[in-house]
């Protein structure tokens, strides 16, 4: 089912705490930032032209990729009939979209449920991942290669190919507009989580996990006492990615729980924006509502998981 | 009788030894105790349907009727035929196309920006350009909507102002397909931008530092230093972008244009899912889903070789 991006993952990385590797440098320490080659050569009018015309690319692009986020953010809170204004400020400012919205259509309820669908399929996806990983760490044994080779081929397979099977299951168990069908099926999009996982887990070196099998700690005891505590900032990480995938997710939803009242947010706003037609005052304000706790949560993150990733070294 | 071959090491206690490999049933089986969620998921949602999908593309079937009939290639017979599917498959291909420079050198040169000058302005841009990566697919569709609004929206009204040709973006059929493909673009460009920042700190800037001090310009260590180590990355996001521009493009047709106008922003998923849930026609559809993955897995094979090859050389 739904579209797995490699993207969202990969913000993860092996943030991995234990021994970053040697002779890569972090780029975000302090030396480095002041110590920076050149800057010093570069100051003057020609180093200043320069990193103007650095600043106004980036800055351009970012207001151009984010463009729809601040447009659709300021036209949520203009009034009625003004909701097309040329104003990027929405002055008069109303908070009358977002009150219809809220009131015209279920949607507390389909926030209420994407978040448990999310987190159902986080703490699913967590839990399995993480023994799935470990067992590719510690174990070597003849289906270990087939088995990393269905998680991995699991990742480019299209969602698209399979909703006809998929969803012929999900009627025929009457799955369909529950929780179940909506959490339990999206644990088959765990492959990333596995291969993130597996890389942080490896990267533990192996003397302490040498040490615990001396100490007489069976696998499970090596994984819940030893690995688990080394691993919680890449389980964070890895938790952010897949609940924010889960709660993007549009494709399974649709399949799975195609009513108003059961579905999520993504599928939801697809059947609002079929009821309210060319109204786009309330569809924004619902748009907004759908977007901004995710930017929230990543937001209060961003600075970790993005260096976190820097740091990942992946080629 | 299993024994333990290996002499044990002095300090390992009996427990461990008891569990050293090989030996016991139970041994045996726990590395499949830990990876039967995982597998039993993956076989039950994703290998089953998936062999499900090629059984059912030898059948013609309605979804609707209890049961259908065999009838061999015929499905696939009609799809290249019938002019539908080979037309989406070409603007598969296009979308691909137009989709690869967002994917490889836009985001390498802010990634290379961003890295020549390391700081917290940095830190705040990538913060800032990876956002399109979370921003919820279906608002951010309709939010586009919105903005392209063939009457009133900011757009339309933006080039009236200026005298630029005002359009409708996503209902004419020569500019529908561009406008989804550049609406698509900015999450390769958010996230392609993070994986080469990834692939530029693992390089060594010492070399570069060496450069400098030898008279290079900014631009020369950029373009011969820089750029051609960077070349394995742009292989593998190139790869990426052809499997996930069509997947990518989906919610998006969906939302915005359902394939139309006329099927100019038609593509091989969009294409699928329209054969199975709006002419229930599973058959076709399955035809439909077993051509795209052979073809996912060619291109797989292809790339990976050309990894091989270019880590030989």
């Amino acid at each position: 089912m739904r579209s797995r991006d490699p993207g969202l993952a990969a913000l993860a990385g092996p943030a991995g705490p234990p021994a970053p590797p040697a002779g890569r440098d972090s780029p975000p320490d302090p030396p480095d930032r002041t110590g920076l080659p050149g800057r010093g050569a570069r100051s003057g009018w020609a180093g200043g032209a320069r990193g103007a015309g650095r600043h106004a690319v980036l800055a351009l692009t970012a207001v151009g990729v984010l463009f729809p986020l601040l447009w659709g953010l300021s036209g949520s809170f203009k009034p009625g009939t003004d909701v097309f204004d040329a104003n990027p400020l929405p002055i008069p400012a109303t908070l009358a979209n977002y009150r219809f919205a809220l009131e015209d259509f279920p949607i507390a309820r389909l926030l209420l449920n994407t978040f448990i669908t999310a987190a159902g399929v986080t703490l699913l996806q967590l839990g399995a991942g993480v023994l799935a990983a470990w067992s590719f760490v510690r174990f070597s044994h003849r289906g270990q290669r087939v088995v990393l080779a269905m998680v991995t081929v699991a990742l480019v397979v299209p969602p698209q190919a399979l909703i006809i099977p998929q969803f012929l299951m999900i009627s025929h168990l009457h799955l369909r507009d529950t929780f179940v069908g909506l959490v339990v099926p999206q644990l088959s999009t765990c492959a990333l989580a596995v291969l993130l996982l597996r890389e942080h887990i490896r990267s533990i070196p192996p003397t302490l996990l040498g040490a615990a099998t001396l100490d007489g700690a069976t696998h499970g005891e090596t994984l819940r006492l030893v690995v688990l505590p080394l691993l919680r900032p890449a389980l964070s990480a890895v938790a952010i990615i897949v609940f924010i995938t889960t709660w993007n997710e549009y494709l399974w939803p649709a399949l799975a729980a195609p009513s108003p009242e059961h579905t999520t947010i993504q599928m939801g706003l697809r059947l609002f924006s079929n009821q309210e037609g060319p109204d786009y005052g309330p569809l924004l304000a619902a748009a907004m509502l759908a977007t901004l706790p995710v930017v929230a949560v990543y937001l209060l993150a961003s600075r970790r998981i993005t260096d976190a990733f820097l740091q990942s070294g992946l080629r | 009788m299993t024994i333990i071959e290996a002499p044990a090491s002095p300090t390992l206690r009996g427990r461990a030894a008891r569990r050293a490999p090989g030996t016991g049933i139970r041994t045996r089986l726990a590395p499949w105790a830990y990876q039967a969620p995982v597998v039993l998921s993956l076989i039950v949602w994703v290998y089953g349907p998936l062999v499900f999908t090629a059984a059912l593309s030898l059948l013609d079937w309605n979804l609707t009727s209890p049961s259908g009939s065999f009838v061999g290639l015929r499905n696939y017979r009609r799809l290249v035929e019938e002019p539908e599917f080979p037309a989406a498959l070409s603007r598969t291909a296009l979308y691909v196309l137009t989709m690869l420079p967002f994917a490889t050198v836009v985001p390498m040169a802010l990634a290379i920006m961003l890295w020549k000058r390391p700081g917290r302005t940095s830190d705040v841009y990538r913060s800032l350009l990876f956002l399109p990566v979370v921003l919820a697919p279906v608002a951010t569709a309709l939010t586009w909507r919105f903005i392209l609004d063939p009457l009133s929206g900011i757009v339309n009204t933006v080039f009236g102002e200026i005298g630029l040709p005002q359009r409708d973006w996503l209902g004419d059929p020569s500019t529908a397909l561009w406008t989804i493909s550049l609406i698509t673009a900015a999450r390769f460009v958010a996230l392609n931008m993070l994986l080469y920042g990834a692939a530029l700190a693992a390089l060594d800037r010492r070399a570069f530092d060496a450069a400098r001090v030898d008279g290079a310009t900014e631009w020369e260590i950029t373009r011969h230093l820089v750029v051609p180590q960077l070349g394995g990355t742009t292989v593998l996001l190139g790869f990426l972008c052809l499997v996930f521009a069509g997947q990518w493009t989906f919610t998006n047709i969906a939302v915005l244009t359902q394939g139309g106008p006329v099927g100019a922003t038609d593509n091989v998923y969009y294409r699928l899912y329209t054969y199975a849930f709006t002419f229930f026609d599973a058959g076709t559809a399955a035809a439909a889903a077993v051509t795209i993955v052979v073809l996912l897995t060619a291109l797989f094979g292809a790339s990976s070789l050309l990894r091989r090859r270019r880590a030989q050389s």
